[in-house]
């Protein structure tokens, strides 16, 4: 050995906290969700639970409802971002500006812009209000229901508001390490301007952009707080679901809780590892080529 | 198809990119013409003014006659290549040949078979299945190349093409893309900064210094006779004698040289300065009839020629002999030293 440690060593404090705090709770979850819980005399570990969860409408309901939110705001989010990312690409007067108040925007918590979203666009928000006082609506009440709605749009436009400025910034990075020279390239050997984006940047960008993606969607999918600020009652996003029947005094109701547990994060480990699947082969295949 | 370029201008205010300023240029159709300058000296700006992907300030870019200035890149005719690859990683080395062909909508078997015969011409038979990233880079190289002329442009740009290649690789690169043009009989506007690299490539030389043409012609004669003393110098040019032509005689710091007859009046007459090229040189016995004497500074052996130092009576110059001729030189040693009358040529005085 020359004088360097094995870095399995030098990991070790940061895998001991990964292990002992993560793996830890996720186990105890793990066990608890199979319903093996001496403290209210059960023993016998069975899958009783996860039958039960997958059996309640209301489970399937807030799935349901929770896979609606990470689908959409990731879409919509992909879609602008790739938009402003090739916007932000060319120079134009205000462009810092605009650059400026993007990176800005992450620095906002996700409370405090749920706070302003519901104060904006709520019936008994500030647009509520314009739109009533313009004449365009007879009551403030009429206003849409963007916040506490069926179809989750107030936590959608925050999750967009959010995420859009998130994954234009991981696209310009790209976009800057790609450079235009490959675009110049494809328009010299004959594509429009609509092609060389279809068929060279666009693939080109793929792994960046199903990154930033598989990132917003594990968030959309299992963050509980904007949920519960900006959700309807029923039927409830998966988190707040799972965290509602945590802590209810009902000791016996914590095995489902557990397994509702167990299914969110089973789901978001499926996304990272689709997005691996998926993405990883094409960033090996992108790295020298240029 | 004939390439003309008339006053093209090109600044860029507070970027970083190089100005062309008022630029005239001709490709011969069919020819190799090859754009010289050093780095920084707006090459790749000319380039991509003629490919469409900037637009000029000023000029006209005509192509067979027509002008294509207001056309957009994919519609010129022209197809340029960079000087990386440039290859797309996410196609195979077939896809990335056909992908010119592909954006014109051809159907799928002509594109196969064009793509099939081009592989084989540019030596790459057996590797279009394989991604951009399993490539040396001598076989990227040719990709790019091929992926250019399999669609048999009016135009080729090639833009630095031997300059991210090993040595040993460049001289095949070369031999292929002289073969190449030779075959197709594409209009050819080679990029570069090396003078070798010119000279062997093109049939006519433009070079560029510092955004402006500062000659432009057949290679010998920008060799022989270069039109100024900043073309003089890039050429390799190391003998340079201020002074004044009268009536055929060039007073300088050595003494009257006669000049040929056959140069032109401008420079028979006025100010100006004598250069003649280090291997016209000839070095003879100090008592050579006619010769001038000189006193041996130092000699340098270079691999296939040698460079020995002059010094005329306080003026120096270099010439390059055999190594074998060097080898019987000593420091200090008188010789006598001709400058034969056809090698003499006379640009005018910069100041």
């Amino acid at each position: 050995m020359t004088g360097r440690a094995n870095p399995f060593w030098l990991l070790a404090p940061a895998l001991l906290v990964l292990g002992g705090l993560f793996l830890s709770a996720l186990g105890l979850t793990l066990i608890r969700s199979f319903r093996y819980m001496p403290v209210i005399g059960l023993t016998e570990p069975d899958l009783a639970a996860y039958a039960a969860v997958l059996a309640s409408p209301g489970f399937l309901a807030s799935l349901g409802l929770s896979l609606w939110i990470a689908v959409a705001s990731t879409g919509i989010s992909a879609v602008l971002a790739l938009g402003a990312a090739l916007l932000l690409r060319q120079t134009f007067p205000g462009r810092r500006l605009i650059g400026f108040l993007v990176q800005m925007n992450l620095t906002v918590p996700h409370v405090v812009g749920a706070v302003g979203m519901a104060y904006l666009v709520s019936q008994s928000g500030v647009f509520a209000r314009l739109a009533h006082a313009a004449g365009v609506i007879d009551a403030p009440g009429q206003f849409p229901a963007l916040t506490q709605d069926p179809f989750a749009i107030g936590i959608i436009l925050l999750y967009v508001w959010k995420e859009v400025p998130f994954i234009t910034l991981i696209l310009l990075a790209n976009l800057q390490s790609i450079g235009a020279d490959h675009e110049a390239t494809a328009r010299s050997l004959g594509a429009s301007p609509w092609q060389a984006f279809r068929h060279v940047t666009l693939p080109m960008l793929r792994p960046g952009l199903l990154a930033a993606s598989a990132l917003v969607f594990a968030f959309a999918f299992g963050a509980y707080e904007i949920p519960l600020l900006l959700g309807a009652s029923t039927p409830k996003a998966l988190p707040v679901l799972a965290w509602q029947s945590y802590t209810n005094v009902d000791l016996a109701a914590r095995p489902e809780a557990a397994a509702m547990a167990v299914i969110i994060a089973l789901i978001g480990l499926a996304t990272l590892l689709a997005y691996a699947h998926f993405a990883q082969p094409m960033a090996d295949r992108g790295r020298d080529a240029r | 198809m004939t390439l003309e370029v008339r006053g093209l201008t090109k600044t860029h205010p507070g970027g970083t990119l190089a100005t062309i300023r008022n630029l005239d240029l001709t490709v011969d159709s069919g020819r190799i013409t090859a754009l010289l300058g050093p780095s920084g000296a707006g090459k790749t700006t000319v380039m991509k003014l003629i490919a469409g992907l900037l637009a000029p300030d000023a000029g006209q870019v005509t192509l067979a006659g027509r002008s294509i200035l207001h056309l957009p890149p994919e519609q010129r005719g022209v197809v340029m290549v960079f000087q990386n690859p440039l290859l797309f990683p996410h196609l195979t080395v077939a896809e990335n040949v056909g992908f010119g062909l592909r954006m014109r909508g051809l159907p799928t078997t002509e594109i196969r078979a064009r793509v099939t015969e081009m592989l084989e011409r540019t030596q790459l038979t057996g590797l279009g299945s394989r991604r951009p990233a399993e490539l040396s880079g001598g076989q990227a190289q040719r990709v790019a190349l091929a992926r250019a002329l399999v669609l048999k442009p009016d135009l080729l740009l090639l833009d630095e093409p031997l300059s991210s290649l090993d040595p040993t690789l460049r001289d095949d690169m070369r031999a292929l893309i002289l073969t190449l043009q030779r075959e197709t009989a594409v209009t050819t506007l080679v990029v570069t900064h090396d003078q070798t690299e010119a000279v062997v490539l093109a049939d006519r030389i433009a070079l560029l210094l510092e955004g402006c043409l500062a000659q432009h012609g057949p290679p010998d004669q920008i060799y022989r006779q270069p039109a100024s003393l900043a073309v003089a110098r890039f050429f390799g040019g190391a003998n340079f004698l201020p002074g004044r032509a009268t009536a055929g005689v060039f007073q300088s710091a050595i003494g009257p040289i006669p000049l040929p007859a056959g140069l032109p009046g401008a420079l028979t007459d006025g100010p100006g300065v004598l250069t003649i090229r280090p291997e016209a040189i000839d070095l003879v016995a100090p008592a050579h009839p006619g010769a001038l004497t000189a006193r041996i500074v130092a000699s340098t052996f270079l691999g296939t020629q040698s460079r020995v130092e002059l010094d005329l009576g306080g003026t120096q110059l270099q010439a390059l002999v055999s190594p074998d001729f060097a080898q019987g030189l000593t420091k200090g040693q008188a010789l006598g030293v001709v400058l034969p009358p056809s090698a003499l040529w006379v640009v005018p005085d910069p100041a």
